[in-house]
């Protein structure tokens, strides 16, 4: 029992708290007004009759607190609510703060809004037209804020990012090639559904500010709070207890200015719980258009490729500019290509705003090039399979000047996907077969802090900003301290997250939690061990050499000296504790840290699928999917971070879809909206993870997590097109598209 | 979202529920509350009085009658029909169906009498009621009536129930041939179902006659007449092929709408897909049996 996940106890057991469980004394209830228009100027707000109710104690509108100005990440686009105009549907206009949720609910029926509809511009190609409605008239970019640099704005149009690279020369390498082929593929919006939609409760109390949040990011959090309400940082404190589910969907900041917005209003505490289909409303994958184009030579290496990502940011940028950027890094891949021209844009249009969503632009990037890559194959008569080891950069070597050096081999990680599927022999006629693989640059920023105690009985508490989503991150940051002072996990306590207590850490998204987060812990069990250490060598007058930790105390080499001893005998009395503190920057590690990425994501993953010719339906009833790690710190916890990551990738390539039509959400709610069950996972599933102990976090690890929602839809169309012939080339990989696909080819 | 305010009454006789549901006001039945208490809480149904079937006994008994016909209580739910010994007996094709409607929580309180209620196109249970030629008996103030399957769905989320009549059983004479149902779902509800019932005399080796119903494409089942038609007096081993020769021909009558789960063609392919399957399968079902 000693090494279970104190979370999955408290899970299992119901004990666990989220927001919802909280109560904070004299709180009240918000529900939020949502707008019904696309994008429409707010004529007129009326909120007198919902004002009126019993139990109604406030209704906050925008020109409330307009004069706080917008807020962003990365673009300063957002008002805290919609002030004189709403930009797309489910925008919030009011909320109405009452005694109780029920009370809220029903007066927010009662407040009326005016509205005149504004030309829109739904989609990214209306968004790009001539003469598009401007969604937003001017672009404020926050330089460094978030992530190191900013937007790039196209003045006087809806593109709020445009990223370039370009490397050696494409055009002359196209000229000089055997062949070049052009495919152009879609990717839809996409839901993160986690389980625990967004919820939070803030509580202004003068000029300090208290929220309680679902968090990923709680210092982004804390930040935007403390510039937009004009507070200072120490007096904004972020609680996040735990988290029922993410996947981006709840970085950055999200509802929090809004609930902050409301408490301020009335100067108590107020909670917002939303529903999924609220969550739904409240931010999503960002849909992509993609073009991309591959030279390649007699041989068959690859010459050059050139890409051009559109990306819909819908209604406020959030960080859909980074989104965009690191959708043409992923396009690359794990290949070595002399030439490349990278552009990628992000847009805005009339819809749900973008956000960040596990594997930012991964999928987008990886389901276009690991499709177009089958097809090369094809065109020019190599296997596929063949075609990918030709062209992978090897351990070592840069898939371009910018990026860190490849530090794992994509072949092995091939060869192992491929071995998993050895026992069956080769598919049979009506089974198919298809791969793909992927590596990512994750923005895994190197600033992290964390505080380790010891204390004189040998317990231990670890503080850190990174939030408990049920990844797993606090037994993790437990067992790097535990390991670290050679003491039992059973020890060790991650304090839950909350700011005024735990030191800043960038945040947890990006796969850099266990690596960034896991170094600073250990750096701080090392300076706590250094304390302690010193105690003995001050007290007893001992060599330090001499001295190592051992369960419960140091050992000299002739005898164990137990924590309390020491402390007793140092401090004079029988209490006390030390405070060991790590920090992990860019210069950290003689810099090696800073260079972008601070390791690579990898995965491979290979799909055996069967279809229903008549009715279209594909059927994957196996799937394998590896992914280099480095080192494995919590064997169950990784392996579900990759079956939960795939798991997801089989959302998006057979189910998942935000749909909208002219700006107008299709299906934002739970019945509505497809996501497969643990009956649509493949029966077979092997997840294989790779360890060489070459990472840069603790022992040897690398980040993981997102990698294995990458290959799983380019996976599963190859499969289709190895069997059939036939491209899929917009997702998901609906039964009907496939059926019609099928006819056309007959 | 929650529901807007409401009452809440048990009832534990018939003449107890229906009074109550016709008193002043908008009452409803609340059986399950699977459909009921999401379409409060999304506010697109308003009532000012829910009362609770729950409570009152003898309408989950499921038996086989004296007339030879099976009965099944409005109140039972898909998990109780999939396991109950009497209709995996003599309609197992229904048990199956129930078996697989929704996700575990909706069937294990979701009734049958809900589900017909309801009246959603996308519904399973309708479409094999319809080919198993069942009647629907409501009890109201004035006494009951029955309704055939068939007739018993108005429109889209209608049907011809009075507010204040209560479902309280479902009557099918015994089957003496094949029962086959199948459906297609990409997501939670069937795009496109299909139910087909053979009547046999024992021993025999042709099709007396047939009823089939495709459902999920216009707002009720809807029946196949050409299909009926050829399958009647047939022998078994011709009925695949028969089926075949007026399949494009009874697909087109059929009413298609188009919406979230297919566009209009290809959801009448998908049906003769299903038609076909059905046949193969209760072409191998009288093979065994005879
Ligand atoms: C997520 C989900 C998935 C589903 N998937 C499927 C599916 O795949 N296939 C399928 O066929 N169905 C599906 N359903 C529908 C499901 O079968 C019904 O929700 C269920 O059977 C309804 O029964 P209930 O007892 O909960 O009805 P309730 O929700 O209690 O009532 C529904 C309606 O019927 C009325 N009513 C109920 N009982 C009676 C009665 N005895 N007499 C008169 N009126 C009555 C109520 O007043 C109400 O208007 C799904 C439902 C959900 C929520």
């Amino acid at each position: 029992m000693s090494s279970v996940r104190p979370d999955l106890i408290e899970k299992v057991t119901g004990r666990a708290e989220y927001i919802t469980d909280l109560t904070v004394p004299d709180m009240l209830h918000g529900f939020v007004v949502r707008s019904p228009a696309v994008h429409a100027r707010i004529a007129s707000i009326d909120t007198s009759a919902a004002r009126s109710m019993d139990g109604v104690v406030d209704v906050l509108i925008g020109e409330d607190v307009a004069s706080f100005g917008c807020w962003g990440v990365v673009l300063k686009d957002r008002p805290i609510i919609a002030i004189d105009r709403v930009r797309y549907v489910g925008e919030p206009v009011a909320i109405v703060i009452a005694e109780t949720i029920e009370i809220a609910e029903n007066a927010a029926e009662r407040v009326d809004v005016g509205y005149e509809e504004l030309p829109r511009a739904a989609t990214i190609q209306k968004a790009m037209a001539d003469g598009a409605p401007l969604i937003h008239e001017h672009h404020e970019n926050l330089q460094d804020f978030y992530f190191k640099g900013g937007a790039k704005p196209t003045q006087g149009s809806n593109i709020f990012h445009t990223y370039r690279n370009n490397v050696g020369d494409v055009d002359a390498a196209e000229a000089a090639a055997a062949y070049v082929h052009e495919d152009h593929f879609t990717f839809p919006a996409i839901s993160h559904f986690a389980m625990e939609p967004h919820a939070v409760i803030a509580d202004f109390k003068g000029d300090s500010l208290t929220v309680w949040a679902g968090a990923q990011t709680p210092t982004a959090v804390q930040k935007v709070l403390s510039r937009l309400f004009g507070l200072q940082l120490a007096k904004v404190r972020v609680i996040v207890p735990f988290v029922g589910g993410g996947f981006g969907g709840k970085a950055s900041v999200k509802i929090e200015p809004l609930v902050a917005g409301a408490s301020w209003k009335v100067q108590r505490p107020v909670r917002v719980a939303q529903s999924i289909s609220d969550s739904m409303l409240t931010c999503r994958r960002l849909g992509a258009e993609v073009t991309i184009r591959t030279a390649v030579d007699a041989k068959g290496r690859i010459l050059a490729k050139s890409a051009k990502l559109l990306l819909d940011g819908g209604a406020y940028s959030d960080t859909g500019s980074a989104v965009a950027t690191k959708s043409a890094n992923r396009i690359i891949g794990p290949y070595a290509v002399p030439n490349l021209r990278l552009e990628a844009s992000a847009i805005y249009t009339n819809t749900v705003p973008g956000a960040a969503f596990r594997s930012i632009g991964g999928p987008q990037a990886v389901w276009a090039k690991e499709s177009h890559m089958d097809n090369v194959a094809a065109a020019i008569g190599m296997d596929p399979a063949e075609f990918r080891l030709k062209n992978l950069a090897a351990r070592g070597e840069r898939t371009r000047p910018d990026l860190r050096a490849l530090d794992m081999d994509m072949s092995e990680l091939m060869g192992r996907v491929t071995q998993s599927f050895a026992s069956e022999s080769q598919a049979s006629n009506r089974r198919s077969r298809g791969m793909a693989v992927a590596a990512t640059d994750p923005a895994n920023t190197p600033i992290a802090n964390a505080i380790v105690r010891l204390k004189i009985d040998g317990s231990i508490l670890v503080s850190v900003s990174s939030i408990e989503v049920g990844q797993g991150a606090h037994a993790t940051m437990a067992r790097i301290a535990a390991q670290t002072l050679k003491q039992p996990f059973s020890a060790v306590s991650t304090l839950r997250t909350d700011t005024a207590v735990a030191p800043y850490d960038w945040g947890t998204g990006a796969s850099r939690s266990t690596v960034v987060v896991g170094l600073s812990v250990e750096n701080a069990a090392l300076d706590a061990a250094d304390q302690i250490l010193d105690m003995v060598v001050d007290v007893w007058e001992l060599p330090k050499e001499s001295l190592s930790l051992v369960e419960g105390g140091v050992s000299t080499g002739s005898e164990v000296l137990t924590f309390h001893q020491i402390f007793h005998r140092t401090l004079g009395v029988d209490s006390g504790e030390v405070v060991g503190r790590g920090a992990i920057t860019p210069r950290s590690k003689k810099g090696a840290l800073a260079e972008s990425p601070l390791f690579w994501e990898t995965s491979a993953g290979l799909a055996e699928i069967v279809v229903d010719e008549d009715t279209g339906e594909i059927h994957v009833p196996r799937y394998a999917s590896a992914a280099d790690v480095g080192r494995v710190i919590d064997r169950v916890a990784a392996e579900g971070q990759d079956e939960g990551a795939a798991a997801m990738g089989f959302g998006h390539a057979l189910y998942e879809q935000l749909e909208f039509e002219d700006g107008q959400p299709v299906n934002a709610t739970p019945i509505d909206y497809t996501i497969p069950r643990i009956s649509d996972v493949p029966p077979v599933f092997d997840t294989i993870l790779v360890e060489n102990g070459d990472g840069p976090g603790p022992g040897g690890a690398k980040g993981m997590g997102e990698g294995a929602i990458l290959p799983v839809a380019p996976a599963i169309a190859n499969a289709l097109f190895s069997a059939y012939g036939i491209r899929i080339t917009d997702l998901p990989m609906t039964p009907e598209k496939v059926w019609r696909a099928l006819q056309k080819r007959k | 979202m929650l529901p807007t305010p409401f009452e809440f009454e048990r009832a534990s006789t018939i003449a107890d529920a229906v009074s109550a549901v016709g008193q002043e006001g908008d009452g409803m039945f609340y059986s399950g509350g699977t459909e009921l208490l999401l379409a409060m809480k999304m506010r697109v149904i308003h009532t000012e009085r829910l009362v609770d079937i729950k409570g009152i006994p003898g309408l989950d008994r499921i038996v086989l009658n004296d007339a030879n016909e099976l009965e099944i209580g409005s109140r039972c739910t898909h998990m109780k029909i999939a396991g109950d010994s009497v209709i995996r007996e003599h309609v197992p094709a229904l048990a199956s169906l129930c078996a697989n409607v929704a996700n575990v929580r909706v069937r294990s309180v979701g009734t049958i009498g809900g589900n017909l209620c309801f009246g959603e196109p996308h519904a399973d249970p309708p479409t094999l009621l319809g080919a198993l030629d069942a009647r629907l008996v409501l009890q109201g103030p004035n006494g009951t009536r029955s309704v055939h399957a068939d007739d018993f769905i108005r429109s889209e989320l209608e049907t011809v129930r009075e507010p204040d009549e209560l479902m309280i059983v479902i009557i099918f004479p015994r089957p003496t041939g094949p029962i086959t149902y199948r459906r297609f779902k990409h997501g939670e509800r069937p795009s496109v179902n299909v139910g087909m019932v053979w009547s046999m005399e024992a021993g025999a080796h042709s099709i007396k006659s047939a009823r089939v119903r495709v459902g999920a494409l216009g707002s009720r089942p809807q029946p196949l007449k050409a299909v009926e038609g050829v399958l009647k007096g047939l022998p078994v081993h011709d009925a695949h092929r028969a089926i075949q020769s007026v399949l494009a021909q009874a697909l087109d009558e059929l009413d298609v709408n188009e919406d979230r789960h297919g566009s209009a063609d290809y959801k009448r392919h998908l049906a003769g897909v299903l038609l076909l399957r059905n046949a193969e399968e209760a072409v191998a079902m009288r093979g065994r049996a005879t």
